[in-house]
């Protein structure tokens, strides 16, 4: 858990003794309301468990979304979240935690949100590789809207905006990803196998850095059966394992028994592996705990005063005020 | 020439001159090995030193040869380069003539000067330079050199740098408790009907739109809407009192406290102690509220919990780890007035673990002992405390002399940060027996003489002696003394060389008070019954000595003399010496137990090794066919059955996505575990047909129906048939 990692005085340990356990029921709030057996539920699941099982205090974790149907996420944690505007996830995030690096910081985003109108704030976020954890709902569609193409809709996706089908190859987040600067890990899942979407989600959590998990996600309402090939036949699934990656339990790996084992500092290999798309590699592609945080690297030790704040405010302000003939600056 | 070897051999015995061949020793003879130094002041060499005021903790304490070689270096390769360092050096030497002969100053106006006096006498572009390098220094402060307050003034400086760091933490740690708690009554306050009254409101428009809204109805709508927010009143008694502490305490006042701070420097370790006493309430109700002040800024104080736990905080002692929070006592004493008394307060203090620095400055390690004629103390009392520092374990205790002061700065800066006590022994070398010779270098040739050895104890560094205590800081660590080559010229002027060994007899030939040890003989009495006294040292003598040890001295004309010691000098440097030794076990050189498991093991491996010749010999003879290592048996995995559920219908839970297909068929039949996924809660509350099509509608086909519990339900045949797919 993160907490470790920073002091703990006196006074927290008392606390703890009262206070540190939670169910998963603790970090629910109101009735999602996405369509019964979309994926989006299982990545909820996720992160309450991973909130659960870390003892995440709810008032220091913030969900930050954008627009879209992943993006109601935040409102079913019982902790602090933001639904941001479209494509804006991440600016906010990132603001988010410049300002409070104490807290944890997820962000939950479409491939609509993410890869087309927030695609700037994607590449950027991976580059200033601050401690964020993001989880890309990947449905290859638009939902919340009624089905139209993303970028991310594989060539030919009949849609309400590409009735004939689409007409471009589908963009791959994870190349894309991999081939940022300061890129520090990068990992993709599939939303129907619970077990490694919380490993993996959980890993991210742990990784000191910037955190990219694509999630392959169904959507029963628009797409339905888009996915069932690689759902039903596990040999369209390849698990990548190793030691400082993914510990597929024995169950598993009777059912998947297609596997490799790709240790994540091999970013040659996690190019070549990131750019299959059948079969759908699980596990963590790339990870590297030796690129700077941005927050590190920028942060102020200056005690935000509420008489910092106002000064900050008045001088930004002041800048568009315009001054009365012969008035004096102050 | 046997009739003056023998007046030779009787001084040696008695320390009684006898004849005119052999010399006195007085002040115009020094150590061969300081026939370079004569005018330290010509010399580039650490002193003076800067005590920096500005800049990070590694400088602190600066060298001026090192400011100078840094800014000279920082200028690259232009083309002024070589007229600016000449310039640098210049000065350097004009600051050091300076600092020695009219004592510490501020470096900046130090520097100004000596450039003024330099350029009025010789080159116009010599204030050019002197600003140039200036402007590279980045430093502020005072020049301070070798004297006898040399050492209080780096250690306080040293220890002031450090406090400052602390006062730093601390304010901003108090000051954010502060904000906070503030923060927690002015939300109060605002929040309040009285905060939402219509003046309020009025006046957090502003003037420009103060008729625009109905203040009033707009306080009757935000009372009456949104319920108040009130501490209870213990709670906001707590704050009040938290805020009331951390504004008066006089450890690191902030903000606008006009109450003195405390001072934390004395002279005697009873003032200090007298201190601590006297304040130890406020530092137990300081420390109280700061822990309190950090549950309560986070809104975790409990009354029913808490209240007790603080009620008797501190009544077990504070420990290292809460002191460190406060401000380091740090104790400035001079060895030459410590009594007993003193000595033992000392020791008392240390040993308390209370966060307490202590300075013995020693300016005589020859002192002659009170009770037995011709023995010197050797820093008797300093070495007495450093001894029983290290013994008590967990003081950090710093030994140097004060030549070695800006070397060893990274140990002492750690010393003075450390979460305990500490005790630095430290020889100024002012010992006022040393004719014209500078403390500086008396300084270091009693390190150089292993009379005053340089240590580090570190308690914090590990559990053993190995990572601990470092003498790693003394010359020629190895060996029993330092050794050097020493070049002249002969009679023929043809050059030559010798080995020369440095030792407490060399050190102690520059103390007034020991000439009468030494005779000088003259070159043509000189016999091959001389010998070196590192050789002496070790020469086992039984009888009538047919040998004199003597040391090389130069005169003032640096003509080399050798000069024979008495028998007492020889005694006192094998003790110097056996001392030496014990302190290089104790750092890991030469350490007998260690020699003793070597050879130990050394012949233990010899024994083995011959055995296995003898061995490998008698196998020849036989079958030498080796069998193959067994590879270790491999546990087993365990791996999980397939549990057997009979008829009765089951889900794969653990592959759950938690869709909330089925629980949105019949929540009463199938709902989630504690990790959120589904299980069949109860067959029985539901129909064959709805665990059929919930196993039909998941979308990871992870449900089996199972078989009927009712034969009679309807279309049962089709269900059967249907569910058949998933069992």
């Amino acid at each position: 858990m993160k907490v470790a990692t920073q002091t703990i005085s006196a006074s927290e340990c008392l606390l703890r003794m009262y206070d540190e356990h939670h169910e998963i029921e603790d970090y629910q709030k109101g009735v999602p309301r996405w369509c019964t057996g979309c994926g989006d539920n299982a990545i909820l699941t996720a992160v309450q468990r991973l909130c659960r099982d870390e003892g995440l205090l709810p008032e220091k974790t913030v969900f930050v979304s954008g627009i879209g149907c992943s993006s109601r996420l935040p409102h079913y944690m019982n902790t602090y979240g933001f639904h941001g505007i479209h494509g804006r996830a991440l600016p906010v995030a990132e603001g988010a935690k410049l300002a409070r690096p104490d807290l944890d910081v997820f962000v939950n985003t479409g491939d609509g949100d993410c890869c087309s109108i927030g695609a700037a704030h994607w590449i950027h976020a991976v580059r200033y590789n601050m401690d964020l954890t993001m989880m890309l709902h990947d449905n290859q569609i638009y939902g919340l809207t009624k089905k139209q193409a993303s970028p991310t809709s594989p060539i030919g996706t009949k849609s309400n905006t590409t009735p004939r089908g689409s007409y471009l190859e589908a963009l791959n987040p994870l190349t894309v990803t991999l081939g940022i600067s300061n890129v520090s890990f990068v990992a993709q899942v599939v939303d129907w196998i619970p077990e490694v979407l919380y490993q993996v989600i959980s890993a991210a959590f742990h990784h000191k850095g910037f955190s990219f998990i694509r999630i392959v996600q169904r959507c029963p309402e628009w797409l339905p059966k888009q996915m069932d090939p690689w759902m039903h036949d596990p040999q369209r699934v390849l698990l990548l394992h190793h030691e400082n990656g993914l510990e597929i339990s024995p169950a598993l790996a009777k059912v998947y028994t297609k596997m490799e084992e790709h240790d994540p500092a091999n970013m040659n290999r996690a190019r070549e592996i990131a750019s299959s798309d059948d079969p759908i590699p699980v596990g963590i592609l790339y990870r590297d705990d030796d690129i700077p945080c941005y927050e590190d690297v920028r942060h102020d030790s200056r005690l935000r005063t509420a008489e910092m704040v106002k000064n900050g405010l008045n001088a930004e302000l002041d800048k568009f005020t315009v001054w009365p003939e012969g008035a004096t600056h102050a | 020439m046997q009739a003056n070897f023998q007046d030779q051999i009787a001084f040696y015995l008695t320390g009684r001159r006898e004849g005119s061949k052999l010399k006195p020793l007085d002040g115009s003879y020094r150590p061969a090995l300081f026939a370079r130094v004569s005018d330290l002041a010509s010399l580039r060499y650490d002193l003076p030193l800067i005590l920096n005021v500005s800049g990070t903790a590694d400088r602190v304490v600066l060298s001026l040869s090192h400011l100078i070689d840094e800014a000279v270096e920082s200028l690259g390769q232009s083309a002024d380069r070589d007229r600016i360092a000449r310039h640098g050096y210049k000065l350097e030497l004009e600051l050091r003539k300076g600092s020695t002969a009219n004592g510490s100053d501020d470096f900046g106006k130090m520097w100004s000067d000596a450039a003024a006096r330099l350029s009025d006498n010789a080159d116009p572009s010599m204030q050019d330079s002197a600003q140039k390098l200036w402007s590279h220094f980045d430093v502020a402060g005072t020049l301070v050199d070798a004297d006898a307050e040399f050492p209080s003034r780096v250690v306080y400086h040293a220890w002031n740098a450090v406090q400052d760091t602390k006062a730093k933490r601390f304010r901003k740690k108090a000051e954010r408790l502060l904000q906070k708690l503030r923060d927690i009554l002015d939300a109060e306050a605002i929040g309040s009907a009285a905060g939402r009254a219509p003046d309020r409101l009025r006046a957090g428009v502003g003037t420009s739109f103060g008729t625009t809204f109905d203040f009033n109805a707009m306080s009757r709508i935000l009372v009456e809407g949104k319920p108040g927010f009130e501490l209870s009143g213990e709670r906001r008694t707590r704050i009040k009192g938290l805020i009331e502490v951390l504004e008066r305490q006089r450890f690191y006042p902030v903000g606008t406290n006009v109450d003195e701070p405390y001072s934390f420097a004395f002279f005697k370790c009873s003032d200090a102690l007298d201190a601590y006493q006297e304040r130890h309430d406020e530092a137990v109700e300081l420390l109280r509220t700061l822990a309190i002040a950090d549950l309560e800024t986070k809104g975790e104080y409990r009354e029913s919990v808490h209240d007790v736990l603080f009620d008797g905080f501190g009544s077990n002692g504070l420990d290292a780890e809460e002191l460190a929070e406060l401000p380091d006592y740090l104790v400035c004493t001079d060895a030459g007035t410590l009594d007993a008394v003193d000595t033992a307060q000392m020791v008392e203090l240390l040993a308390a673990g209370l966060p307490i620095k202590v300075l013995v400055r020693t300016d005589d390690i020859l002192e002659p002992s009170k009770v037995a004629e011709g023995h010197v103390a050797l820093g008797l009392r300093a070495r007495q405390l450093v001894d029983t520092a290290i013994g008590l374990t967990d003081v950090f205790v710093f030994q140097s002399g004060a030549s070695h002061l800006f070397q060893m700065r990274e140990s002492m800066i750690r010393a003075l940060s450390y979460d305990g006590p500490a005790l630095f022994s430290v020889f100024s070398g002012a010992t006022g027996h040393n004719a014209d010779m500078p403390p500086y270098l008396v300084a270091a040739a009693a390190m150089e003489s292993r009379s005053f050895p340089a240590l580090v104890y570190d308690p914090s560094a590990g559990a053993d002696w190995a990572t601990r205590l470092a003498v790693s800081d003394n010359p020629n660590l190895d060996d029993d003394w330092p050794v050097h080559s020493f070049a002249f010229e002969d009679e023929t002027l043809q050059a030559g060389s010798e080995n020369l060994a440095f030792t407490l007899a060399d050190f102690m030939s520059m103390d007034d008070r020991f000439y009468g040890h030494y005779a000088i003989v003259e070159e043509s009495y000189q016999s091959d019954g001389l010998i070196p006294i590192s050789e002496a040292l070790h020469a086992d003598v039984t009888g009538l000595p047919s040998e004199v040890p003597y040391i090389t001295l130069v005169d003032d004309k640096l003509t080399m003399q050798r000069a024979i010691i008495d028998d007492r000098l020889l005694l006192e440097t094998r003790r110097c010496l056996t001392m030496w030794h014990s302190l290089q076990e104790l750092g890991g050189i030469h350490n007998s137990h260690a020699e003793r498991l070597l050879a130990k093991e050394l012949k233990s491996r010899s024994a083995e090794a011959a055995a296995n010749v003898g061995a490998a010999e008698v196998a020849q003879t036989e079958d030498a066919a080796v069998a193959e290592p067994t590879p270790a048996a491999v546990a087993p995995i365990d791996e999980p059955t397939a549990e057997d559920h009979g008829d009765d219908p089951y889900i794969e839970s653990a592959r759950c996505t938690t869709c909330n297909e089925c629980t949105n068929l019949n929540d009463r039949m199938f709902a989630y575990n504690a990790e959120k996924q589904a299980y069949i809660a109860d067959p029985d509350a539901g129909t064959f047909r709805q665990l059929v099509e919930a196993a039909e509608g998941c979308q990871v086909s992870i449900i089996h129906p199972g078989k009927p519990r009712n034969p009679k339900e309807p279309g049962i045949e089709d269900l059967i048939a249907r569910a058949a797919l998933f069992n």
